[in-house]
Parts: structure tokens; sequence; C-alpha cells
């Protein structure tokens, strides 16, 4: 059971997908956190710094940090030609989320730029999975 | 000007970056070699995000975005050229779809 359970976490492609969920949900606290932060002098606005006032850019930050480690696993295994290519999920997760977690709205041009990044992925990662199922 | 500039600054440390960790990730770790690659990385990286945060602040993400999007069709041609990674004609199709998918995605 643990043995199954360390082999899991241990699969670069789980950790992939670990990264792309982290890099989601930092950008859901993120901007959340963004909208609430108090509004400072425009001698320090341009920064974002008044953002760090804000508990859910705290979480954000967190997530951050988690998804760049998981990426760094990632690429002692995976090339970069297959690996960034499919972390690009984030570009389909992140207006999903944004449309159930805070409301926004997705075009129709957008809906089909989600569709391109699917397909582009599903390029990408089909002929590597297949070659791991042969191992 | 300016902005064009720090756009394309951005750009090119964020794909630097990128490389450099992937050539930190491949030497033994903690070896002085991972050293020197994972700093120069994770520097190009966090002054990346930095001008990016900056840009945002003065610009709609629909205009920032499509810069982005570029970044994986120009990271697999750079891996393959400088990585020594293999790029079939089928893994560059595939970025170059999903960096179109990326800039239709910020465009609305």
């Amino acid at each position: 059971m643990m043995v199954t359970l360390k082999k899991f976490v241990l699969n670069p492609w789980v950790q992939l997908a670990f990264s792309v969920l982290c890099v989601t949900a930092s950008e859901v606290f993120l901007k959340r956190g963004a909208v609430e932060a108090p509004k400072l002098g425009w001698r320090l606005n341009w920064t974002g710094v008044s953002g760090l006032a804000s508990f859910d850019v705290w979480i954000g930050i967190l997530f951050v940090v988690a998804s760049f480690i998981s990426w760094l696993y990632v690429l002692r295994f995976l090339p970069l030609t297959v690996a960034f290519p499919v972390s690009n999920f984030a570009h389909v997760l992140v207006p999903l989320s944004s449309w159930v977690f805070l409301d926004e709205t997705i075009s129709i041009l957008r809906w089909s730029g989600i569709g391109l990044v699917l397909i582009g992925i599903f390029i990408v990662a089909k002929p590597v999975a297949r070659m791991e199922e042969k191992l | 000007m300016i902005s064009a500039l720090l756009i394309f600054l951005a750009l090119v440390l964020f794909i630097t970056g990128q490389l450099l960790l992937k050539h930190a990730m491949e030497s033994e770790l903690y070896s002085a070699r991972f050293m020197k690659f994972f700093i120069t990385g994770l520097s190009a990286m966090t002054s990346s995000f930095f001008i990016t945060l900056g840009l945002l602040q003065r610009y709609d993400l629909s205009y920032l975005y499509p810069f982005q999007g570029l970044s994986v069709v120009i990271i697999s041609l750079l891996a393959a050229a400088i990585l020594r990674e293999k790029l079939t004609a089928r893994l560059f199709f595939g970025a170059a779809l999903i960096s179109v998918g990326v800039v239709l995605v910020s465009l609305s």
C-alpha cells in the first residue's frame, strides 16, 4: 500500500498535474487577494506590494512555492519539449476556475483557445504516454 | 517603447530561466555546476516575475499574455537547439497549437 502510494507520488506525470493544479489555485487566490488589497499611494502602488496585506495573497504564494518545487522535480525526469507544453494546461484550468469561483465569463473566442490548447497537449503527450506504457 | 522593451525582457528572462533550471536539474544535485545553473535560473525567473507584475499594473492582461503564449514554441525550439532534446514534427505541431490557443484565450 505504502509502496504503491510512494510510486504514485514520485511519478513525474503526477507531479506535473500537481504543479498545474497549484498554479491554478495560486492564480485564483492571488486574484481574490489583489482585488481586496488596500490602495496605497501612487508611489508604491505599481509594485503590487499592498497585496501582502491580504490573507488570500499569502495562500496564493504558498501555492506558487509548491508548484515551483514539483516543477523542479518534473524537470529532472521529463524533457522540456514535453513538460513545458503540457504545463500550459493551466491556460485551460485558469479560465475554467475563474468562471466557476470568480464568476468571470468565457467568450466564444476564449472557448476556442481552450480547445486548441487541449488538442495541442493531446498531440504532445500521447506518444510519450504510449512509450511509457510499453516500459 | 520602454514597455515593449520590458515585455521583451520579461519574455527573454522567463525562457532563459526555464532553460537554466532544466539544465540544473539534469546535473548532480547540489554540485557546484548545479548551484551555478540553479541560482542563475532562479534569479532570471524572479526578475521576470517582478517585471511582469510591474507591467500588469499598467497594461491589461489581454495585451501582455499573448507574448507568454509564444514562449511554448520558443522554449521547444531552444530546448532542442541548446539542450539537445529530441524535437519531432509532432511535438512542434502540438507546441504551435498550444501557443495559438494561449493567444486566443488571452485575447478575448
